[in-house]
């Protein structure tokens, strides 16, 4: 048996993941270490908080696996710049200077980072990473996997098949080529910053219609079998890695969008433009991932698909793969972008070790846990009164059917970039209003964004049409709200109808089952407002100092802290 | 001295069409490294006296990010200028780097030289009679004087006398220009890099036709030999990295 260390860094969102004997221990983001949003610099205390929450030290690792090669990277950046000459010229020394300057030398990095033989480090391919994160973790023996995101070190896009513990590649497509970088040009387009801003775009598309869809099949040319191409005329990032549009794209599509200007959205705003271009890229989106998925059915004959790479948390087009796509099953991990190529990094070190795939992942919460004896030191060492209720959950659910709004942490921090109940703001999702306090004053981020609701699995039926599936304890995917349920859910229930679910398990995610439970037993339907806790352009809350930073600088009404409960009025000036 | 050179400049600095805009964009980025540094410290702070001081001083530096970049966005958009994206350092790791007492001396210099820095734009503000600027860098300073005050109390408790305390401000100083010296011969390397690579970039150009031809990937798919299923080492012991690229 084994000790595996994975890890990503050096592009956006890196991380450490470590499996033991077969069983993922840990797995955890460098951003909720350094409080540095999508952090790309070595995961230095995410890794070593994987190794405490392991029990072990460096020394006791077998093997340490980095997620991708960074030479054959290096290829791909040196050729593709000369392949653009001369329109590359800015391009080739900064990207030369980042590669030669830092991103080659990352094994002997991570070596000294860890102080480990730098023969102990290993490297596996970009998009092998993605699909082991994705298809190993899943429940399925057998599966069609699809990995799809800005770019590795060649490819943008790939079939797998996975059987077992074995994982054949069985197609890609090459870069510059790449749905990824077709979805951060518009991103950069309308405004929003590349690699953090394409969520935002995805909840602006339910704002408009998507008239753009005879520009954006020059910008994404699909072909019958599921490949694409990308109208090269209309992007710079291959010839300039600080610009991702041409000026061809605004003759296309209109001016590009102003960033950081307010946004005046409806019949009469003058961003509504920018909705329409946000509804037709998510329209060739998943037009795409539906020709990627039906090829992938072909290839395979499997009736299992995983998603993985950073498109893959596109949970509208996610929702939309599963109905229409013909496959029986899909599964998306929760952190679907770059940091899962820590967690594939490690499944493949540990499958190439012991022959034997890691057991299925079952809940998110692989990060470090709430010290309630942390918390209560720290409290009084700030001067903050907090109370020890017999059951805190008991009081946070009756706090939460009063209307207040609370901050949530207990339990070990979630993996990836969703809130599953660890670290969450929570409310009633039954009033409309309560979104637009949430969105005002608590997160002070763009009206149009939804909130997700959290709901027991059992009663999920009850509220959701779709609400069975192998994504829902993951929130990677939406469904729609039944209509004569849509008043329950006012708060959470998105403008086109649907909702970013999660159903909630003891397994899956103990702290929020208790919660919900708690909220059952008064009476009330087990659903609550969900939304991570953070505030606007920071990081997930990560331990009990980041929690109480939290709650000093946003007007929550309350915080659940381990056990500690802490309201607002027992704070000192 | 810091003072001095910043009262000197004041009129150079806040003149210039733009420039206002991007130094206060530069003081939010300076205060948001000193959050990050800050949260460090009250995330690995041993006792929980201090990572509560240090959790303080932190939500302050996340107010003046706050106050900067907002005050910044204002007078870029009053002159009509694209935006500066979002106030976002990068980090050093200094409390693991140099420890805390180190890491206190540090903190505590640039605490004391933003005082000074701030009380003379603070006095020019009021000078030209802008409210606005000058109301901010007052409520600033005053957080800044009480962070210059406690950081020194705690440095000589925690380096034992006042006379070690200021051999830590010293060394501190002396690793600041240390560091300096760094960045510089840093910024260096890296223009000297640009243009060698240009130059290798140029000199190259004959053999962009010769890429070209041998990296032709037509677009769509490009099909994979299969691999093995099974990948353990034992039953495979090639097959651990897949030759896709």
């Amino acid at each position: 048996m084994s000790a595996v260390l994975g890890v990503s860094a050096y592009y956006h969102d890196s991380a450490a993941a470590l499996i033991i004997d077969g069983k993922i221990v840990a797995a955890m983001q460098e951003e909720r270490f350094s409080r540095r949003k999508n952090d790309p610099g070595l995961p230095k205390r995410a890794a070593q908080a994987c190794l405490d929450q392991g029990g072990i030290t460096a020394e006791d690792l077998d093997r340490v696996v980095f997620y991708e090669n960074p030479f054959a990277r290096l290829e791909r950046v040196v050729m593709s710049s000369l392949e653009a000459f001369p329109h590359s010229w800015r391009q080739f020394p900064s990207a030369l200077q980042s590669q030669i300057g830092g991103k080659v030398w990352v094994l002997d990095g991570i070596a000294a980072m860890l102080g480990v033989p730098r023969s102990l480090v290993t490297t596996v391919g970009h998009h092998e990473s993605h699909a082991a994160s994705a298809f190993f973790p899943s429940p399925f023996e057998d599966a069609a996997v699809l990995t799809i995101d800005g770019m590795g070190e060649a490819e943008s896009t790939a079939i797998w098949h996975g059987v077992g513990a074995g994982l054949q590649c069985l197609a890609s497509i090459p870069y510059p080529h790449s749905i990824g970088l077709l979805y951060a040009a518009v991103t950069a387009f309308l405004g929003f910053e590349v690699n953090e801003g394409e969520y935002k775009v995805m909840g602006l598309a339910a704002f408009g219609k998507p008239r753009f869809n005879t520009e954006f099949a020059k910008l994404l040319r699909l072909q019958s079998d599921g490949a694409f191409e990308l109208g090269m005329e209309y992007f710079a990032f291959h010839t300039d890695t600080n610009i991702a549009f041409s000026p061809k794209l605004e003759h296309l599509l209109g001016p590009a969008r102003q960033r950081g200007k307010t946004w005046n959205l409806g019949k009469d705003g003058d961003d509504q433009r920018f909705a329409d271009i946000a509804a037709s890229l998510q329209w060739i989106t998943e037009e795409a991932l539906l020709g990627l998925a039906r090829e992938a059915r072909r290839r395979t004959g499997s009736a299992n698909l995983c998603l993985a790479g950073g498109v893959a948390l596109n949970c509208v087009a996610n929702a939309r793969v599963l109905r229409e796509s013909g496959f029986s099953r899909l599964f998306v991990q929760p952190a679907a972008g770059d940091a899962d190529g820590a967690l594939g990094a490690a499944i493949l070190g540990t499958i190439a070790l012991d022959g034997a795939r890691p057991e299925a992942m079952t809940s998110a919460a692989l990060g470090v846990a709430i010290s309630t004896d942390a918390a209560r030191a720290l409290c009084t060492s700030l001067g903050i009164g907090w109370q020890e209720p017999a059951d805190v959950l008991d009081a946070a659910a009756g706090l939460v059917l009063e209307g207040k709004v609370g901050a949530f942490a207990r339990g070990r921090f979630e993996w990836g970039p969703r809130a599953l109940g660890q670290r969450s703001i929570i409310a009633a999702p039954q009033d409309p209003g309560m979104r637009d306090r949430i969105n005002q004053i608590v997160k002070k981020r763009e009206p149009f964004r939804p909130f997700a609701p959290a709901v027991l699995r059992d009663r999920a039926g009850e509220w959701f049409a779709a609400h069975d599936n192998d994504m829902t304890p993951y929130m990677t995917t939406t469904s729609d709200v039944l209509e004569h349920r849509a008043t329950d859910l006012g708060a959470v229930r998105h403008v086109d109808g649907t909702a970013r679910i999660q159903t909630v398990s003891e397994e899956g995610a103990p702290e929020f089952f208790g919660l919900l439970n708690r909220m059952q037993a008064r009476g009330a339907p087990p659903i609550v407002l969900n939304t991570s806790l953070n505030g606007n352009g920071e990081p997930i809350v990560g331990c009990e100092a980041d929690a109480l930073a939290f709650f000093l600088s946003h007007p929550v009404d309350f915080m659940v802290l381990g056990d500690v409960m802490i309201s607002k009025g027992a704070v000192a000036a | 001295m810091v003072a001095i050179l910043a009262r000197l400049l004041n009129p150079i600095i806040w003149r210039v069409p733009g420039h206002a805009a991007r130094k206060l964009f530069g003081f939010s980025l300076a205060e948001h490294g000193s959050m990050l540094d800050l949260a460090n410290a009250a995330h690995l702070a041993p006792s929980a006296e201090r990572r509560a001081l240090y959790l303080r001083h932190m939500l302050d530096e996340a107010r003046h990010v706050r106050m900067f970049a907002s005050r910044s966005s204002e007078l870029r958009l009053s002159e009509g200028l694209p935006s500066l994206g979002y106030p976002v350092a990068d980090t050093e790791d200094l409390f693991a780097s140099l420890g805390e007492v180190r890491f206190l001396a540090f903190v505590h210099l640039g605490e004391r030289r933003a005082c000074e820095q701030f009380g003379a734009y603070s006095d020019w503000f009021e000078r030209q009679g802008d409210r606005k600027s000058e109301a901010m860098f007052n409520a600033i300073l005053r957080d800044e004087s009480r962070h210059q005050s406690y950081t020194y109390d705690l440095l000589v408790e925690l380096a034992g006398s006042a006379e070690r305390a200021r051999a830590e401000i010293r060394a501190a100083r002396l690793w600041e220009k240390w560091r300096t010296w760094r960045r510089m011969g840093r910024f260096l390397a890296e223009k000297t890099y640009f243009a060698l690579m240009l130059l290798i970039y140029v000199v190259s150009a004959p053999l962009t036709r010769l890429a070209t031809a041998w990296r032709r990937r037509p677009a769509g798919w490009t099909n994979h030999v299969t691999a093995p299923p099974v990948r353990s080492e034992a039953a495979a012991p090639a097959v651990l990295e897949w030759t896709g690229a």
